[in-house]
């Protein structure tokens, strides 16, 4: 925690059939604050569903890399933590198109290392580079009825998606004037 | 159909907003922590667009271009309110006036949704989404800052005095307004302060505030001015009066 609060990742459902993707994170000093906080940087943009937002130092994170290592596996046994239920997200891919790390699923766990094992077996996939387990609990989420005020504003404002704006096609029509006149 | 008191109502909700928003809009690159420039830069942005919704309401009124209205009219002929124009004081300042407005203007469009004029009634609806997630945002700040450290207090309380007695001018009527009270286009605005005067008080005392004893807002006609809005405006209008008005670009 620093001047400017804890920071909390920020998940944000675009499609309904999307999964929760990470969007980045914001700072606050609580988890309402990041709420609100994650709304106005992240969803400025149109085809915001639902919205969560997760205290960084709660996600339990691991690479493929460090998963190779099974020493992490050895604090399991220590817990006597009641079981809850622990969201698993999954990074599947390192193109442009799947950077994101997004939700997968539930499991019921009494430690970060048994949701991770848990998991592991619950959700297998070789295609997998980072993998995060956050207990549910610890999820503020965005509710339903948020939706049209936290939201639905943003779908008039079209001027604020990038697609508005032709650039890419103006760009190549004047290329190819350029081209004509250059032959 | 009383035509000349809804175009002067319209322009006083059009002035109330952009002059807030371009006051709120002085916070950009200067906010306390990064999300909250951005969201703060957001919600003046936001007034900015209201006003432009009632300022088109407006043309189709009166046939006065909204880029005109905006930029080419002296401070004496703005209709704006005074607690709109005071310069943006400290981050307290403009997050207590922030919520005041943001309050007012809830209980207002609440009212308004049901106006018997189509038009009224469509640009309330609109607005009116957006502008439950501004009081939900202010009043969030409202309370952590009441709450918070004793120098966030003592900022709090320095600012509601101050602004108190002058948001009070947001509920002193035109003189023509009864008409368009009778006519049901718009809500009295007795009952609304209030309403918002209930409200406020209910959520400034669990923040921790006093609100000041005032019990009568002092009837400033909303032709007068502080000299804070001629500098507002002669900064704002700087580029657009380097042409005459009409001229293409």
């Amino acid at each position: 925690m620093d001047s400017q609060g804890q920071k909390y990742q920020v998940f944000e459902k675009e499609r309904a059939d999307l999964a929760h993707r990470n969007a980045g994170s914001v700072h606050a000093p609580d988890a309402e604050m990041a709420l609100e906080n994650a709304r106005d940087v992240f969803v400025r943009r149109p085809n915001c569903l639902s919205l969560w937002v997760v205290p960084e130092r709660a996600i339990f994170s691991k690479t493929v890399q460090e998963l190779r290592d099974n020493a992490w596996r050895e604090a399991d046994a220590a817990s006597d933590a009641p079981t809850e239920t622990w969201l698993v997200f999954q990074k599947q891919g390192q193109t442009a198109r799947e950077t994101f790390v997004a939700h997968v699923g539930a499991v019921a766990a009494c430690s970060p290392q048994q949701a991770l094992s848990r998991a592991l077996e619950t959700f297998p996939n070789k295609n997998v580079f980072v993998w995060w387990v956050v207990p549910e609990r610890v999820i503020f989420k965005s509710e339903d009825a948020d939706a049209p005020s936290m939201f639905a504003p943003a779908h008039t404002k079209t001027y604020r998606n990038h697609l508005a704006y032709p650039v890419e096609p103006i760009m190549r029509e004047l290329k190819s004037a350029q081209e004509m006149l250059d032959e | 159909m009383p035509n000349d008191s809804l175009a002067q109502k319209i322009l006083t909700l059009a002035d109330d907003s952009f002059i807030l928003g371009h006051r709120n809009s002085e916070w950009a690159g200067h906010a306390p922590i990064l999300e909250e420039d951005i969201a703060f830069a957001n919600l003046a942005l936001d007034e900015l667009g209201h006003a432009h919704l009632w300022y088109e309401l407006y043309q189709e009124l009166t046939g006065v271009e909204p880029d005109r209205v905006v930029f080419f009219r002296d401070a004496n002929e703005w209709r704006n309110t005074q607690f709109v124009e005071l310069p943006k004081g400290d981050w307290a300042f403009s997050m207590t006036r922030q919520y005041l407005f943001d309050l007012y203007e809830n209980v207002l469009l609440e009212k308004l949704v049901n106006s018997t004029n189509e038009r009224v009634r469509g640009i309330a609806t609109k607005i009116r989404a957006e502008e439950i997630y501004h009081l939900r945002h202010t009043s969030n700040w409202v309370k952590r800052l009441g709450l918070g450290t004793d120098e966030s207090h003592a900022r709090m309380q320095n600012a509601l005095n101050e602004l108190w007695a002058s948001a009070l001018q947001l509920f002193v009527p035109l003189e023509n307004e009864t008409e368009l009270i009778d006519a049901n286009i718009f809500p009295d605005l007795k009952t609304l302060r209030d309403e918002w005067q209930d409200k406020t008080v209910s959520h400034l005392s669990a923040s921790g505030l006093i609100v000041p004893r005032v019990l009568e807002p002092r009837a400033i006609s909303r032709a007068q001015h502080t000299e804070h809005l001629a500098e507002l405006l002669n900064d704002m209008s700087s580029v657009a009066r380097l042409e005459k008005f009409g001229v293409e670009w």
